[in-house]
C-alpha cells in the first residue's frame, strides 16, 4: 500500500469562487476577498441554522424594509397633504383679512357718500358692508391663534363704535342736520375708521406673515422628508442587495466546493476532502461527502489490494499452468521416445530387417507389438485427458468429409469385427456437405465408440450411422451387445470407469475412451448420450454442429 | 549417379539405430547428428538430399533447425521430414510453418518412414 495514496490531497479542493470567468464572477471574487462582505459570508455560513431559516430571515428582513419604506412614504404623503391644507387655509385667511379690509373701505366709502348725498338709504349699504365685515372677521376669528384674537377683539370693538357713530350720523341725516352729521363724522367716525383701518392692516400683515412662515416651514419639512425617504430607500436597496449577496454566496461557495470535490472524486481522487464553514444542510452534506470519500478511498484501496493479490495469484497460476503444460509436452516426448524404439525395433524384426524370424518367435513379437500399441494408446489417452484438464487442449479445426472420417474408422476396425464374426455396417447418406471440425479428434471419438461396441458385442452387429438434422450432425454407434445396467449408465462417461469392474478384467480397455470422447464432443460444442438395455445392446449418439464455430471450444 | 545422402538429427541412440538399420539395406548414405546445432552445421557442410529431424533436440529444437536451414539459400531446397511428438495439438501446424516438407508423429512405423523418404528423395 503506497502511503501517498492514503493521504488525502488537500489541493484537490477547488479554491473559493474558482471559475473566474465573466464580469459577474470577477466582481463577486473582488467583493469576497477585498471587502467585509467576504467575512460576512463566512459568518453567515457558520451560523448554525438551516438554509430554510436563513433564507426566511433574509426575506423577512427585506419585507420589513419594504414595509417600513411604505409606511414612511405614506407618512410623508399625508404630512405633505396636511401641509398643503394648512397652506390653503392660511391663504384663505389672508384672503379673508383682505376682504375685511375691502369691506371696511366700502363702509367708509358709503359713509362719505351718505354724507355727501345727504341720503339715508345709503346707510343701509353701510350696514350690509358691516355685516360682510363682521361675518368674515368671525371666520378669521374661528381659527385664529390667541395673539390674533386680541387684535380681532379690538377690531370688533372699534367696528362697534364705528357702527354706533354711523347710526348717529344716520339719525342726524334723517333729522335734517347734515352739518351736524358731517361734524360727527369728522370728529369720531373718521378717526375711528382710520383706527380700524390700521388694525385691519395689522391683521392682514399678521396673516400674510403667518402664511409666509408656514410656507417656509412646510418647504423645509417637505425637503427633509424627501431626503429622509430617499436615504432610507437607498439604504434599503443597498442592504437588500448585500443581504442577497451574502446569503447567495454563503450557499454558492459550498456548492462550488462540492462541485470541485465531486469532480476530483469522479477523476479517481478518492481521498479528496471537502471543507466548508457551513453549519447548515451544506455542512451536513460536506460531512457525508467526506465520509463517502473516506469509504471510497478505503474501497479503492481494498480493490487495488485485491487486484494486486489477484494479479499475483494469476501470475502464479499462469506459471503453474505453463509448468504443467511444459511438463506434459516433455513427458509426452520422453514417453514416446522409448515407445518409438520398442515399436520400431519390433516392426523391423517382424519385417525381417535382421533376417528371417524363427517361427516360434513370431507370435511373441506380434504380442509385443500389440501391447506396445496398447500402451501407447493408454499414454495418449492419459496425456489427452491431462491436457483437457489443464485447459490446454486445442482443437485443430479443418474442413473434412464425413465419409472420410467414417471410412477411416471402418478400415481400422474391420478386421477386428471380422475376427469376432460380427456384422459391421456403415450408413452415411450421400448428401452430407463438407463439414468443419477437428477431424482427427472426431475420428478418435468414433474409433472409441465403435471399438467399445465391437469389444462388448459377442455376436450380432455393430452399425455406425450418420444423420444430418439441419445444421447438426448426428453420429450414432449401435450394437447388439451386452448393454449397460440402468444404475450404471450415468457412470459410463466418468474417467477410469467401466460399467462393471469385472468387465475390465474380461474385456480390457483403458476406461478413458468414453470420458475422452465426451470431452472432445463437448469441446466441439456438442452433446453425447447413450440408450441401452441389458442383453439387447447399446446405442451411443453424439451430435455436433455441421460446421463448428472457431470460438466454440472452451 | 552416386547414392543419396540422408541426414538424421536425433538425440536418442536407439532411435538413430532404428533408422540406421532401416536404411542399411537401401542405397541411401546416412549421416547423423545428435543435436540441433551440429545438425545444422552438418547439413551446411554435407548438403544432404534429405533431412530427418526430431522436433525436440538439445541445444536447438528441430523447428529452429528447420527454420535456420530454410533461411540459408544453400540449404533452403533440402526436403526436411520433422518427427513430431504429437504432444500438443498444432505440432504438425508448427512443423509446416517452420518449413518442413513432411511430418511424422512419434512413434512412427519404420515402414511408413521409409515410404516418406523414398517419396521425397527417390533412391538413385
Amino acid at each position: 500500500m503506497a502511503p501517498q495514496e492514503a493521504t488525502p490531497r488537500a489541493d484537490s479542493v477547488v479554491p473559493i469562487a474558482a471559475p473566474g470567468s465573466g464580469l459577474g464572477d470577477r466582481t463577486a471574487l473582488f467583493l469576497l476577498t477585498r471587502s467585509p462582505l467576504g467575512a460576512l459570508v463566512q459568518w453567515v455560513a457558520r451560523v448554525p441554522a438551516s438554509i430554510h431559516a436563513k433564507l426566511l430571515c433574509a426575506f423577512l428582513l427585506v419585507v420589513l424594509l419594504f414595509f417600513t419604506m411604505g409606511a414612511m412614504s405614506l407618512d410623508t404623503i399625508s404630512r405633505m397633504s396636511r401641509h398643503s391644507r394648512l397652506l390653503d387655509e392660511a391663504h384663505k385667511r389672508v384672503d379673508s383679512s383682505r376682504q375685511v379690509e375691502h369691506a371696511l373701505a366700502m363702509q367708509m366709502n358709503f359713509t362719505a357718500m351718505a354724507l355727501l348725498l345727504k341720503d339715508e338709504t345709503t346707510i343701509g349699504k353701510i350696514l350690509r358692508e358691516n355685516n360682510r365685515f363682521n361675518s368674515t372677521l368671525a371666520q378669521i376669528d374661528q381659527a385664529a391663534p390667541p395673539e390674533e384674537r386680541d387684535l380681532i377683539q379690538r377690531i370688533r370693538a372699534a367696528q362697534d363704535e364705528a357702527l354706533t357713530s354711523v347710526a348717529d350720523i344716520a339719525n342726524l341725516l334723517r333729522d335734517g342736520e347734515p352739518d351736524e352729521a358731517m361734524k360727527l363724522q369728522l370728529a369720531s367716525g373718521y378717526p375711528l375708521y382710520e383706527r380700524i383701518e390700521g388694525l385691519v392692516g395689522n391683521l392682514v400683515k399678521t396673516e400674510e406673515h403667518r402664511m409666509e412662515s408656514l410656507r417656509e416651514s412646510v418647504t423645509r419639512a417637505d425637503r427633509r422628508a424627501m431626503v429622509l425617504v430617499g436615504a432610507f430607500v437607498g439604504t434599503s436597496i443597498l442592504l437588500a442587495l448585500a443581504l442577497g449577496f451574502v446569503i447567495s454566496w454563503s450557499l454558492i461557495l459550498p456548492v462550488r466546493e462540492a462541485g470541485g470535490f465531486l469532480s476530483a472524486v469522479s477523476k479517481g481522487e478518492f481521498g479528496a476532502t471537502i471543507s466548508v464553514p457551513n453549519r447548515d444542510e451544506f455542512g451536513a452534506l460536506a460531512d457525508h461527502m467526506n465520509r463517502m470519500s473516506v469509504a471510497l478511498h478505503q474501497l479503492d484501496e481494498d480493490q487495488r489490494q485485491a487486484a494486486r493479490q489477484l494479479r499475483a495469484l494469476n501470475e502464479q497460476l499462469e506459471r503453474a499452468s505453463r509448468a504443467k503444460s511444459e511438463f506434459l509436452a516433455s513427458m509426452s516426448h520422453e514417453l514416446r521416445t522409448p515407445m518409438n524404439a520398442i515399436l520400431g525395433f519390433t516392426e523391423l524384426l517382424l519385417d525381417g530387417t535382421y533376417g528371417d524370424v524363427p517361427e516360434p518367435l513370431k507370435q511373441p513379437l506380434a504380442d509385443i507389438q500389440t501391447n506396445g500399441w496398447h500402451l501407447l494408446r493408454l499414454i495418449n489417452d492419459v496425456l489427452d485427458l491431462s491436457k483437457i484438464e489443464a485447459g490446454r487442449m486445442e482443437l485443430s479445426l479443418v474442413e473434412y468429409l464425413v465419409p472420410d472420417v467414417v471410412g477411416t474408422v471402418q478400415a481400422s476396425l474391420r478386421s477386428l469385427a471380422m475376427e469376432k464374426g460380427l456384422e459391421f455396417r456403415i450408413q452415411v447418406p450421400d448428401d452430407i456437405p463438407p463439414a468443419f471440425g477437428d477431424a482427427k479428434r472426431l475420428t478418435q471419438c468414433l474409433l472409441n465408440l465403435a471399438g467399445n461396441a465391437i469389444k462388448f458385442t459377442p455376436s450380432g452387429r455393430v452399425v455406425i450411422q450418420v444423420e444430418r438434422q439441419g445444421d447438426q450432425l448426428l453420429y450414432r454407434v449401435s450394437d447388439t451387445g451386452i448393454g449397460i445396467p440402468k444404475d450404471q449408465i450415468e457412470n459410463v462417461f466418468a474417467e477410469f470407469r467401466q460399467a462393471d469392474a469385472t468387465i475390465a478384467r474380461e474385456f480390457g480397455g483403458t476406461g478413458l475412451g468414453l470420458s475422452l470422447t465426451k470431452k472432445f464432443v463437448e469441446l466441439h460444442g456438442g452433446r453425447i448420450w447413450v440408450e441401452s438395455e441389458v442383453g439387447r445392446g447399446s446405442t451411443f449418439v453424439f451430435s455436433i454442429a455441421l460446421r463448428v464455430e472457431e470460438a466454440a471450444p472452451a | 549417379m552416386s547414392a543419396k545422402t540422408i541426414l538424421h538429427i536425433e538425440d536418442n541412440e536407439f532411435n538413430r539405430k532404428i533408422v540406421r538399420d532401416l536404411l542399411a539395406r537401401t542405397s541411401y548414405r546416412l549421416i547423423e547428428a545428435a543435436d540441433g546445432e551440429s545438425g545444422v552445421a552438418t547439413a551446411k557442410r554435407e548438403r544432404p538430399n534429405l533431412i530427418l529431424a526430431d522436433i525436440q533436440l538439445p541445444r536447438m529444437s528441430g523447428l529452429d533447425a528447420t527454420r535456420a536451414l530454410r533461411a540459408d539459400p544453400e540449404t533452403a531446397h533440402i526436403p526436411i521430414i520433422v518427427i513430431t511428438s504429437f504432444a500438443l495439438s498444432g505440432d504438425d501446424q508448427k512443423a509446416r510453418e517452420a518449413g518442413a516438407s513432411h511430418y511424422l508423429a512419434k512413434p512412427y512405423s519404420p515402414r511408413e518412414l521409409l515410404e516418406a523418404v523414398r517419396r521425397l528423395a527417390p533412391e538413385a
